[in-house]
């Protein structure tokens, strides 16, 4: 390879070794590069399809959250009093604030669709039994307290619909025999919806939730990585299953998965 | 620090430790509390002479005639002897050495009353302080006689004006005149038994013959209505005139305010909750309880699963 | 070294599988980068178009007021108002199945079902399905009772978030239910007035032409006209208030009147 490059070849390596450089600073010191590496082009399955996409495009509805979040948290101001008038003025008067809180109104609706079809994906598969039935459980306390975002989040903008639904949720989970009843003054800070109820909400919605959501993604792609994804349990040529009878050319997929025999 | 190669020179050289930093850390609170205040100062030399301690200790006792031993070298440890000075760190897992048991055991337990003195306050901030201090306003709905006997008022008014809008409360009231001398009302609550949803008047509204009025210690919005009967738009609770539940999932009746008549203006001072009402008006009697949750039952085989509830 | 236990035949199969797996995806898998990635880039993409899309026609379909709607809701609903007796609350649309949920379960003893029982049934087959399911079958055609419990879920999930999505209720209807109402029912304009109030009082427990509740089970009075009754009778219901409807007797005269005559007129929209 790189036949025509050769006259330029000394350059050329210079000019690489000085872009490299700091990558191997990096890589010695901390092996990340490598971890990246790893990450990168560790083998999966030839026939996975767009279903396995589903997975991480709930990861980016999450940072697309995690990000408007952090932004709209600079303008709003989580009291009783102040709450309903932030969002107004985030929504109407700050510049592209309209499309920050859209994004995160919006992209809270997704973030859960996308969470029931990614789980739905894998229980089609089959995808949570050996070994992967630890992932499953990570991931139906993602789907939790993912639902807990929705509801925390809800409150937030003080309007009525976000007042009552937040009124009943509560209420809700206040029937539960024995506890729920103390349950529902933890939730609210005291008896009732009150003046502290709010920033507790806010409290819970963008910094204790999001942690533990984080820690949780976090876990649930390092299993990912270290058990593999699972291929489509109707492939012909499904990984586990040994060498298929009769190889059968490329199957559907954007891009043809390059099949030239012999390169591995 | 580089130490030349060579086992001779090894005998000079301290052990390493990390009790001259404490030392040192303590000196420098000493120094702070100087400025700061006397408590600090109690605390910088208290660890000052606590580390202090240690460090002589370490430099004078056994454990420093063990750092003079020459280390062994590694791969190759020197034959082990009956009566060898003192057993080494590996020596092997069955014998273990007592001051890594120790180190071991004080690293947990550390770890442990750090975890414990972080979340002890934490959590305890986050939640004992919804159970106590609440406190109830008794609140001032107005005059009496601005209550025609046998006609039913929207009252709105702030439970407790300090927290504002949030407190915003609605009751139905209705004056049902005077019951051997005294006054009686109903006050409902408009909280749905059920799961606390806003429950309207089925009837006509007055809005013109709304009124505004300042009373003592809050503002309270009076429309004259003509319900006849109450529902719930959330999940179709009904109930009738005395708060009774007639239809829906509402798992008793609606809650009730207590009031007090002095000098002639109505006070609201607390609420209870309602299993169901006999009769109506000034005749009714209430199956009272202490106030409780909306979706809670108060009698009936449901009600063992909330034997007790905090106080509301 | 613990003692060796000795493995059932189950776990030695599949961890010969999951050892053939590992071994297939070493020979015949493809790197992640960029095969798998592409098509990863490719769906978040789409994912953050269609949020950004969702944001733009929310906001330049809807205005700075509460009640300006646009396509996908307004911007914001009215200040909260925890006094208010006007008000129907409804949650965010995930959350339709279980305010579905809780208008199914109306008995008051079995408002715990609706509230925690079934949730945390749901919650706990959830955490379980991987102990429940041990086998090593993924085929779908060989795993029945998987699929049909997939597509029951989903089946029921849908059916009730579409029905707590369209469920009516009560509201205080603006002039223009009524217009529509007068225009659409073929409603003379002399009972204008009644119409209002029967808005206002009866729909929260009766339906007509599509407005109201009919979460009570009480009858929808559309047609009512076409009973044959009089606006007297009519007038006598509503004082008696047969059955679960409660009395209206002390409703003035003229109220009654107007509802009677609001009643007697209608007959449908055909």
């Amino acid at each position: 390879m790189a036949v025509p490059v050769r006259t330029k070849s000394r350059r050329r390596q210079q000019l690489e070794e000085a872009a490299l450089y700091p990558l191997d600073w990096v890589e010695e010191r901390s092996g990340l590069v490598g971890a990246l590496k790893y990450f990168l082009f560790r083998k999966v399955p030839g026939d996975i399809s767009w279903g396995h996409t589903l997975g991480s495009a709930t990861l980016t509805a999450f940072l697309v959250q995690a990000i408007t979040g952090a932004i709209l948290a600079m303008y709003y101001k989580p009291h009783p009093d102040t709450a309903y008038e932030s969002i107004q003025y985030i929504t109407n008067d700050v510049t592209l604030g309209w499309l920050v809180r859209g994004m995160h109104r919006w992209g809270a609706s997704v973030f859960i669709i996308l969470m029931f079809f990614h789980m739905a994906r894998v229980f089609l598969y089959g995808a949570y039994k050996y070994p992967r039935e630890l992932n499953w459980i990570i991931g139906a306390l993602l789907l939790i307290l993912g639902m807990f975002e929705g509801f925390t989040g809800y409150l937030l903008p003080w309007d009525q619909t976000a007042y009552w639904a937040t009124v009943v949720g509560v209420n809700l989970q206040g029937t539960g025999p024995f506890l729920g009843p103390f349950l529902v003054n933890v939730l609210n800070g005291g008896a009732e919806i009150g003046v502290d109820t709010l920033s507790r909400f806010y409290s819970i919605h963008m910094l204790l939730l999001p942690g533990a959501i984080f820690a949780l993604i976090g876990l649930h792609l390092w299993l990912v990585i270290r058990l593999g994804v699972t291929s489509q349990p109707w492939s012909p040529e499904a990984a586990g299953s040994g060498e298929p009878e009769e190889p059968r050319p490329a199957r559907e997929g954007l891009v043809r998965p390059a099949r030239s025999g012999g390169s591995e | 620090m580089v130490e030349p190669h060579g086992p001779e020179q090894q005998p000079h050289a301290p052990p390493p430790s990390l009790w001259p930093v404490g030392f040192a850390v303590g000196v420098a609170v000493l120094l702070t509390g100087i400025v700061v205040g006397w408590p600090v100062a109690a605390l910088g030399a208290a660890i000052a002479i606590v580390f202090g301690f240690l460090w002589v200790r370490d430099l004078t006792g056994p454990a420093a005639a063990a750092g003079r031993e020459p280390p062994p070298p590694v791969g190759a440890r020197p034959a082990t002897e009956a009566g060898h000075a003192l057993p080494l760190a590996d020596e092997g897992e069955i014998e273990r050495f007592p001051r890594a048991r120790f180190l071991e055991g004080a690293t947990l337990g550390l770890s442990g009353l750090i975890g414990g003195l972080i979340t002890l306050p934490v959590a305890g901030f986050a939640i004992v302080p919804t159970f106590v201090g609440q406190k109830h306003e008794d609140v001032d709905i107005g005059e009496l006689d601005t209550f025609p006997e046998g006609e039913w008022q929207v009252v709105t008014f702030m439970e407790d004006p300090a927290e504002g809008e949030v407190s915003r409360r609605t009751a139905y009231v209705r004056n049902n005149g005077e019951l051997e001398g005294q006054p009686s009302l109903t006050v409902l609550s408009n909280r749905c038994a059920h799961l606390g949803c806003p429950v309207q008047p089925s009837g006509l509204l007055d809005e013109d013959a709304s009124e505004t009025v300042e009373t003592s210690n809050t503002v309270v919005t009076r429309i004259p209505a003509t319900p006849a009967a109450f529902t719930c738009p959330c999940h179709g609770g009904a109930y009738d005139l005395e708060g009774n539940r007639t239809a829906g999932p509402p798992v008793r009746g609606l809650d009730r305010y207590e009031y007090e008549i002095r000098d002639g203006r109505v006070f609201l001072v607390g609420a209870y909750s309602v299993g169901s009402v006999q009769g109506e008006g000034k005749e009714a009697l209430i199956k009272r309880y202490d106030l409780m949750n909306p979706g809670l039952h108060v009698d009936g085989p449901s009600a063992i699963m909330y034997p007790i509830g905090p106080r509301r | 070294m613990s003692v060796q236990r000795k493995k059932s035949r189950r776990v030695v199969e599949r961890e010969a599988q999951f050892k053939q797996y590992r071994a297939d995806v070493q020979s015949r898998g493809k790197p992640f980068y960029p095969w798998a990635m592409f098509h990863d880039a490719a769906m978040s993409t789409v994912v953050v178009g269609v949020i950004i899309g969702l944001a733009c026609v929310w906001y330049f379909t809807s205005g700075e007021d509460p009640h300006d709607v646009g396509w996908l809701g307004p911007r914001y609903a009215e200040p909260a108002d925890p006094g208010t007796t006007t008000f129907v609350p409804r949650p965010d649309w995930y959350f339709y199945f279980l305010f579905y949920l809780l208008r199914i379960f109306k008995w008051p003893d079995s408002v715990i079902l609706g509230t925690v029982g079934i949730p945390t049934i749901l919650m706990i087959l959830l955490f379980a399905l991987p102990f429940l399911d041990v086998r090593r079958e993924r085929r779908i055609v060989r795993r029945p009772v998987a699929v049909t419990a997939l597509l029951l879920t989903a089946a029921s999930m849908g059916v009730l978030t579409y029905k707590g999505a369209v469920a009516e209720e009560a509201t205080a209807a603006g002039s223009e239910a009524v217009e529509q109402l007068i225009e659409e029912q073929n409603l003379p304009e002399g009972v204008r007035p009644g119409l209002e109030l029967f808005l206002r009082t009866c729909t929260s427990c009766h339906t007509y032409a599509g407005e109201g509740s009919s979460n009570l089970g009480a009858p929808d009075l559309t047609t009512i006209g076409d009973t044959g009754r009089s606006v007297e009778q009519f007038m006598q219901i509503l004082r008696e208030g047969p059955g679960a409807m409660p009395s209206f007797a002390n409703l003035p005269e003229e109220n009654l009147r107007s509802v009677g005559e609001f009643l007697e007129a209608s007959k449908g929209a055909g």
